[in-house]
């Protein structure tokens, strides 16, 4: 039987090399929605692979982070590292469902709007930015070195917010998401 | 509905290989029966012979209620490429009401930094052989016998789990203790555990002692002698000096008075960095937190320009398939 450890390496693999793609297909897709010589004609190509990307290595997420947490020594999330990776693939995780809500809703036309196409070009790259930060700490993690060392990021140091404030972002999101919703359909 | 079903069964897919894992992580050091600990690994029908040669040794005859070693020889270790491998010590092989606490031995410590019959520890991949100690109180006057197993994965994972278990018991003989046998006294608790960069100071209480000397040392190195303090009523103090890394010290005494001179088991005390945790389910929120809020910012961000499209770009749009 495959190990776990196989599992993830493989998984993260996907998920991290698809992101990639992405992050490279939505400044692509910017620059040719900005005029960018030679390169608009190529818009609509750069946003189906950006998309079609964010989407398949958000599919290949949770694989990764089952096969993490197996492969993970001792028991549950105990250093500061792994709760960092887990808050950085969060955010990259919401923010990629954002983007992707916000394509589905607009259409190719979110290309058209100097804000809306700004927007669609800096999300799409902070989500696979954040999952490259993710993939960076996992080789820091498990081999005590990456290739973003020379950042000297604060890696060790985990923002944890106390649990009543935790609950009323949650709370707060998901009003403004029935918000929106609710304006759309209006 | 239909694409619902499809993305349960993709999820149910993707979760299938870690949940058919044994547990490869191992399952912590406990007090565990051999059926028990770690899932499968005790029952015959499921597992294969270890290679490793395992061994128990320790003193024949023990006086009762005092503390005593008892020392697992691993020999010619074989294990998986992390180096795990559980390691028990049993009062019998039955499989059930095995652990040396179902006999009436009480457990002090071992050389892991626990005080269970279970342990697991990390074989380098150079290392060939491997003792763990244990430092156990006897129960009362008769004979006993103690035996060690251990369970291991592969290298590959690939086969069965493997199970081993020492060949013959140890014997031991527990005997009443002679009237004035210089001693520790029946509650002494040693300290088996620290964190790095702390001084220890050890007291220890005796009975029919006028005289006491300690030494200690760190695995590997050689002996030394601990000054001692006498306090009042058959008391005592010495400091172990501060560690500046995980490391395990190792302590005996040296006991003197009107019977014949003793001295005492090994204690091991392990010195840990210091353990770093938090609460998982506040994690878990902030993380749930994160999601919808990246999520909700985004989409709300998005729509605040949607009324600026103009309807022809919304038409454009419908014509090239992308609003539903």
């Amino acid at each position: 039987m495959v190990s776990s450890g196989t599992l993830h390496v493989v998984a993260t693999e996907m998920t991290v090399g698809s992101f990639a793609m992405a992050g490279t297909a939505f400044l692509l897709a910017g620059l040719a929605s900005h005029g960018v010589t030679r390169l608009e004609a190529y818009l609509k190509h750069f946003d189906h692979i950006a998309h079609f990307a964010l989407a398949f290595g958000l599919l290949a997420m949770p694989l990764a982070i089952f096969s993490g947490i197996q492969s993970s020594p001792g028991d549950g999330i105990d250093h500061p590292l792994l709760i960092n990776k887990l808050f950085l693939s969060s955010a990259s995780l919401g923010l990629a469902l954002g983007v992707l809500l916000a394509r589905r809703s607009r259409g190719v036309a979110i290309w058209e709007h100097t804000m809306s196409k700004r927007w669609q070009m800096l999300g799409g790259m902070v989500a696979s930015g954040l999952i490259l930060l993710t993939a960076s700490i996992g080789g820091t993690f498990s081999r005590g070195e990456s290739l973003l060392d020379f950042f000297h990021l604060p890696y060790d140091m985990v923002p944890l917010m106390p649990m009543w404030l935790s609950l009323l972002v949650i709370i707060g999101a998901v009003l403004n998401l029935v918000a929106v919703r609710r304006s759309s359909n209006a | 509905m239909k694409r619902w079903l499809v993305m349960g069964l993709a999820f149910m897919l993707l979760a299938v290989p870690s949940l058919g894992s044994a547990n490869p992580n191992g399952v912590g050091d406990g007090t565990f029966d051999t059926q028990c600990g770690g899932a499968c690994h005790g029952d015959a029908d499921m597992n294969q012979t270890s290679s490793t040669t395992v061994t128990v040794q320790g003193d024949d005859v023990v006086y009762e209620g005092l503390l005593t070693s008892i020392t697992v020889n691993l020999e010619g270790i074989e294990t998986t490429t992390s180096g795990l491998l559980g390691v028990f010590l049993l009062s019998d092989l039955s499989g059930t009401r095995d652990t040396p606490g179902d006999a009436g031995w009480n457990i002090i410590s071992n050389s892991e930094g626990g005080n269970e019959n279970y342990v697991e520890i990390k074989v380098s991949p150079s290392q060939d052989s491997r003792n763990v100690t244990w430092t156990m109180r006897a129960p009362a006057v008769g004979t006993y016998q103690l035996y060690a197993a251990i369970h291991h994965g592969t290298e590959d994972g690939s086969e069965a789990p493997f199970f081993g278990q020492s060949e013959a018991p140890l014997v031991i003989e527990i005997v009443e203790v002679p009237e004035n046998l210089p001693r520790l006294t029946s509650d002494f608790d040693p300290i088996t555990q620290r964190e790095v960069g702390e001084v220890t100071t050890m007291m220890i209480e005796t009975t029919f002692v006028s005289a006491v000397s300690v030494e200690w040392r760190v695995a590997g190195s050689d002996v030394q002698t601990a000054d001692i303090t006498a306090l009042e009523n058959n008391r005592w103090s010495f400091e172990v000096p501060a560690s500046i890394q995980p490391s395990l010290i190792e302590w005996r005494v040296h006991l003197e008075g009107e019977g014949p001179p003793q001295t005492t088991p090994w204690f091991q005390l392990r010195s840990e960095e210091v353990a770093w945790t938090i609460d998982e389910n506040v994690a878990y929120l902030q993380s749930l937190a994160l999601i919808l809020v990246m999520m909700a910012g985004f989409v709300a961000l998005q729509y605040r320009n949607d009324s600026s499209i103009s309807p022809s770009n919304k038409e454009l749009a419908e014509l090239e398939g992308g609003v539903e």
